[in-house]
């Protein structure tokens, strides 16, 4: 038989068609004439007489040239031309490629739902912790210009900064007036406190609302304009208790009051004072601590009148540090010259007051370094905690990546026949490169977007266990978030697409076009790159699990530890008269009212007040113990402080190891006593008996006798390192913001109607909040259960995608093998041992994951151990348990493909085969 | 072309009829239609590959016919043309307008039509 393509090929040349067109053409015509040829023969032709008849018909191509120039235009959108060299227009081939890569996905639909949603999954979660990020720390402040805006705080003079901590310290109001007054540096330069609870009474009902006391030209310098009303002017903030007037938060205004247009002039009354709202303040603005903000902001020149006691005399009193200050720098002015100039304002202060100032100055940094060391007790874990989920998240995405790589690999596997009838009508190679990742790159851009979806979703998920949603920080989802989100998928279209994509172009052309396509499965060296992939996916999953049990365990262990007080007996209901406008007789006669009712409620055992609520304590510094000179300013004691009502230590689960309790004989005419606690009593009085020794609490004048000692508890945080701990009678140490403390019989939350309702009887004015025992040990490792959440969750996450990668590589690997599988059954293998081989073809590759997954968790474990309580990095329990979860899953997924190998019919195999 | 010469023009608008109307009962290759319009007309009516393949683009073209490449178990994939619903209505207007055609060249000529 003549070569009749090639005669056809000849004869068509001269038109210069594009290649598919040509190739078709080809097609189409030499099949005819191999027809025509054939009947020729059969007819009785020789062989000669049939080649010149049939070919006699080829004899005029005119009219085929005219058509053929019409296919062209017909195949214009055959996208990547099979021939291609790669020379040509970069944006048209681009567009090109991207119209290819759409008619590619609309093929296989099911393909580009798992791919997109696998991605999606991993995009999303990393937005969605980038977002928190973003929002936290890279951009807290929602201000104009926040870059040039700088704080201004005290500082001792050694170490020219902050604290031990890092945090700022506080400044009086009156030396910041000073400041602001006399500096030369300052364009303007404001004062803040952080947010204080008061009582907002509203129609008879007592609620809780934070208020910052702020100078009149805050919001002026922070450069915010208000979105209703106006801010402070400036005679409202320079005579004390002239002008009660207040701004608004905004959420605030949506949240509490519904966006009611008529806010401005509305009256509110705060801790027995009524404020006027003057405007309200932009929204996603809460103040400078960027993550929890007040309520209401007011002028500093109101702080007597609104919080007397924690206020007093802050306009004259420099030893009373309880602003911080804000402000912007002349145009041309560096930061040094500003810190030389408040230096020696500074030094003026100590010399003129050397009582209060002496050994104090203050310092400048940018609000970025201040941030947050200025609120480190719940920064440094939000830092922390972001960042190992930053790195958790990035090891799901890269799961993520590799299972779609994975699947791209089995999918090259089939699309090896284009490629290689590409490569061998001319196409290059990068060309092809270039096709493949843009089809993985527009992949990737697909599930970005649905990744920021779900980013949308998970945020609202994350914040809304947030309490109080107006005075905390909201996500924020802005340009630089989407900017990221499409700078990880273009990164997650190059990572997933590229080795497939380079795979799949070294396809060896002669040996593909001579195989039929389906002799030729994987190459060896492609299923060991997939292997490889899985087990690392198998190994990371592995990983986090570990992780996410370990802290569970934690946690867990958390649970049982002894703070030092009761809890499951224990309701406490916070209340502040003073902020209802309760002097101390009033206040007083409130306290033993409300003991004296509450006592009498069926189901309380004991009754009883306090200053602290658990857990809340913050630690003061000035104690002085009698006998022991203090050698620095840096060597001043630092303790807690509580009053304590009668009945404190029986109601709260306080045990007394020596000594007494507070009696009623510890009257304010009485000799002033006081109770330490163990780990105070060891700190002071080692070796000797702390009983009758005298110290003297900060701000006293007199000397307290110790009476007895306390068992060490917690007082600060949940899990705490001990801290020392003084209790005095609240006979002798009156206090206007007390907690009651009620030890219940059986279940505290079925007397806590009962008891708001007496104490609402008692005080119809007083605010009062309310906590069970149980409340305050969740509070405590709220933090902790959030992550911990968090992270079973993305462990799940990338378990969940490494069992369907491992299931991908089976169905796939049963799917190429259909033939010998067959071929066994006809041998005679039972189903059994096909499913058998098959199962161990899979969880071999999951074994070596979980092996290389337990070497790195015992290394992860040893890097967490500090913040594991009472569980040892190498918990059996946690990898044992993390071990089932894992091989159970990875079982399910390798059994599924292992049934369908044992289902192949020999025959249906082999005659496929 | 056909092997016997009738007049050029008058084969051409009848070959698109004669096209249409093998496609109207099943999908064709063009071998296949090429064999039977020689079959059928006892061998007068003849097209090479040259003037059948064009015919079939321009037809393609018009969107009254469709190709599509069929592949067959045991057989090389053959492209097989099927009429679309447009060519279905220009077949049934062709028709009428060749039989009306004809009717009337028989009474001018008084030649009588099979």
């Amino acid at each position: 038989m003549p070569d009749w393509k090639r005669i056809v090929r000849d004869r068509i040349a001269p038109f210069r068609l594009e290649g598919a067109a040509e190739s078709d053409l080809v097609e189409e015509l030499s099949q005819h004439l191999e027809d025509r040829y054939r009947y020729f023969r059969i007819g009785g032709e020789s062989e000669q007489e049939a080649f010149e008849k049939t070919l006699s018909e080829l004899d005029n191509t005119h009219p085929l040239r005219e058509n053929a120039r019409k296919m062209r235009e017909l195949s214009k959108y055959d996208a990547v031309p099979a021939g291609e060299s790669g020379s040509g227009n970069l944006t048209e081939n681009l567009w090109r490629d991207l119209r290819y890569a759409a008619r590619t996905m609309r093929k296989s639909p099911a393909f580009v739902v798992f791919v997109v949603l696998t991605l999606a999954l991993g995009i999303g979660a990393n937005t969605t912790v980038f977002t928190v990020i973003n929002t936290l720390i890279l951009n807290p402040l929602p201000v104009p210009d926040s870059g040039g805006l700088v704080v201004l705080s005290a500082a001792k003079p050694e170490t020219g900064v902050t604290a031990k901590s890092g945090a700022p310290l506080l400044l009086p109001l009156a030396d910041l007036k000073d400041y602001r007054t006399d500096n030369t540096v300052f364009r303007s330069l404001a004062g803040y406190t952080s947010p204080r609870p008061v009582t907002w009474q509203a129609d008879n009902a007592a609620q809780g609302m934070f208020a910052e006391l702020v100078t009149g030209n805050y919001f002026s310098t922070l450069g915010l304009d208000p979105v209703k009303g106006r801010f402070f002017l400036p005679e409202e903030d320079t005579t004390p208790g002239a002008h009660a007037v207040a701004v608004m938060n905004y959420g605030t205004w949506q949240g509490r009051f519904g966006g009611d247009p008529g806010i401005i002039g509305r009256m509110l009354r705060l801790n027995n004072i009524v404020f006027t709202v003057i405007g309200i303040a932009p929204p996603q603005f809460i103040g400078m601590n960027a993550i929890f903000g007040p309520d209401l902001w007011v002028p500093a020149a109101m702080a007597e009148q609104l919080l007397p006691n924690e206020m007093r005399n802050v306009f004259t009193d420099r030893g009373k540090a309880t602003f911080q200050g804000a402000g912007r720098l002349k145009p041309q002015t560096t930061r040094g010259q500003a810190q030389a100039n408040i230096a020696n304002i500074a030094a003026y202060l100590a010399r003129e007051y050397p009582t209060t100032n002496e050994g104090r100055t203050a310092t400048v940094q940018p609000v970025r370094e201040v941030l947050f060391a200025s609120n480190s007790s719940t920064a440094t874990p939000i830092l922390f905690a972001s960042a190992g989920l930053l790195i958790v998240v990035g090891i799901v995405l890269l799961i993520a990546c590799s299972n779609v790589a994975n699947l791209l690999l089995a999918r090259s596997a089939s699309r090896q026949q284009e490629m290689a009838v590409r490569l061998a009508l001319g196409a290059n190679r990068r060309r092809l490169v270039r096709q493949l990742l843009t089809e993985s790159v527009f992949l990737a851009f697909l599930s970005g977007v649905a990744g920021l979806l779900i980013a949308y979703f998970g945020l609202h998920l994350l914040f809304r266990a947030l309490p109080a949603s107006s005075n905390f920080v909201t996500p924020r989802l802005d340009a630089t978030v989407f900017i990221f989100a499409l700078a990880i998928s273009l990164a997650t279209g190059f990572l997933f697409g590229i080795v497939p994509a380079l795979k799949a172009s070294r396809v060896s052309v002669s040996e593909t076009l001579k195989d039929e396509a389906r002799t030729l499965g994987r190459s060896r060296k492609r299923v060991t790159l997939a292997n490889a992939l899985l087990v690392g996916q198998v190994a990371f999953s592995f990983l986090l699990l570990v992780t996410a049990a370990l802290f569970l365990r934690s946690i867990e262990r958390a649970y049982e530890i002894d703070p030092g007080f009761q809890t499951a007996h224990l309701a406490v209901f916070m209340t502040s008269p003073g902020q209802a406008g309760y002097e101390k007789p009033r206040a007083k006669a409130f306290y033993k009212e409300v003991r004296d009712r509450i006592v009498r409620v069926p189901g309380v055992e004991s009754v009883s007040w306090a200053s602290n609520l658990p857990l809340w304590a913050d630690p003061v510094s000035g104690l002085q113990v009698e006998g022991r000179a203090q050698r620095s300013q840096a060597d001043r004691i630092t303790t807690v402080i509580n009053t304590v009502d009668g009945n404190y230590f029986e109601t709260a689960g306080v045990a007394i190891d020596s000594g007494r309790a507070f009696t009623n004989l510890d009257q304010e005419s009485s000799i002033p006593v006081a109770i330490v606690n163990e780990k105070m009593a060891r700190d002071y009085w080692p070796g000797a008996s702390a009983l009758g020794k005298r110290i003297r609490l900060p701000g006293e004048k007199q000397m307290r006798q110790i009476v007895g000692v306390a068992r060490t508890g917690n007082y600060s945080n949940w899990a705490e390192l001990p801290q020392s701990c003084v209790y005095v009678p609240l006979e002798q140490n009156y206090s206007d913001v007390m907690t009651l403390y009620v030890r219940s019989k059986g279940d505290p939350k079925q007397i806590l109607t009962p008891i708001q309702r007496e104490l609402h009887a008692a005080g119809p004015q007083v605010r009062i909040d309310v906590r069970t025992g149980q409340q305050i040990v969740e509070g405590g490792l709220f933090f902790a259960r959030v992550g911990v959440a968090l992270l079973s969750l993305f462990g799940l996450l990338a378990l969940g995608l490494a069992s369907i990668g491992l299931y991908g590589i089976l169905a796939y690997a049963v799917h190429q093998r259909k033939r010998e599988i067959g071929l066994r059954m006809a041998l005679g293998a039972a189903r059994a041992n096909v499913v058998r081989l098959i199962v161990k073809q899979g969880m071999s590759l999951v074994a070596a994951g979980v092996l290389i997954g337990f070497v790195a968790a015992l290394i992860v474990g040893r890097l967490l151990s500090r913040m594991l309580f009472g569980v040892s990095a190498s918990d059996p329990l946690s990898i044992a348990s993390a071990a089932v979860v894992l091989v159970f899953v990875a079982l399910l997924a390798c059994y599924l493909p292992a049934y369908c190998a044992g289902r192949v019919e020999p025959l249906a195999a082999l005659r496929e085969g | 072309m056909p092997a016997t010469s009738p007049d050029q023009e008058w084969k051409k608008g009848s070959a698109e009829l004669l096209v249409l109307s093998l496609l109207e009962d099943q999908p064709r290759h063009g071998y296949d239609i090429s064999k039977l319009i020689e079959m059928r007309s006892g061998g007068v009516l003849r097209f090479h590959v040259t003037s059948l393949y064009p015919l079939l683009y321009r037809l393609e073209d018009r969107g009254w016919i469709q190709g599509r490449w069929v592949e067959k178990r045991e057989q090389r994939r053959r492209r097989y043309y099927s009429l679309t619903p447009e060519g279905r209505k220009m077949l049934r207007s062709q028709r009428k307008s060749w039989k009306e055609f004809i009717a009337a060249m028989g009474r001018v000529t008084g030649v009588e039509h099979a």
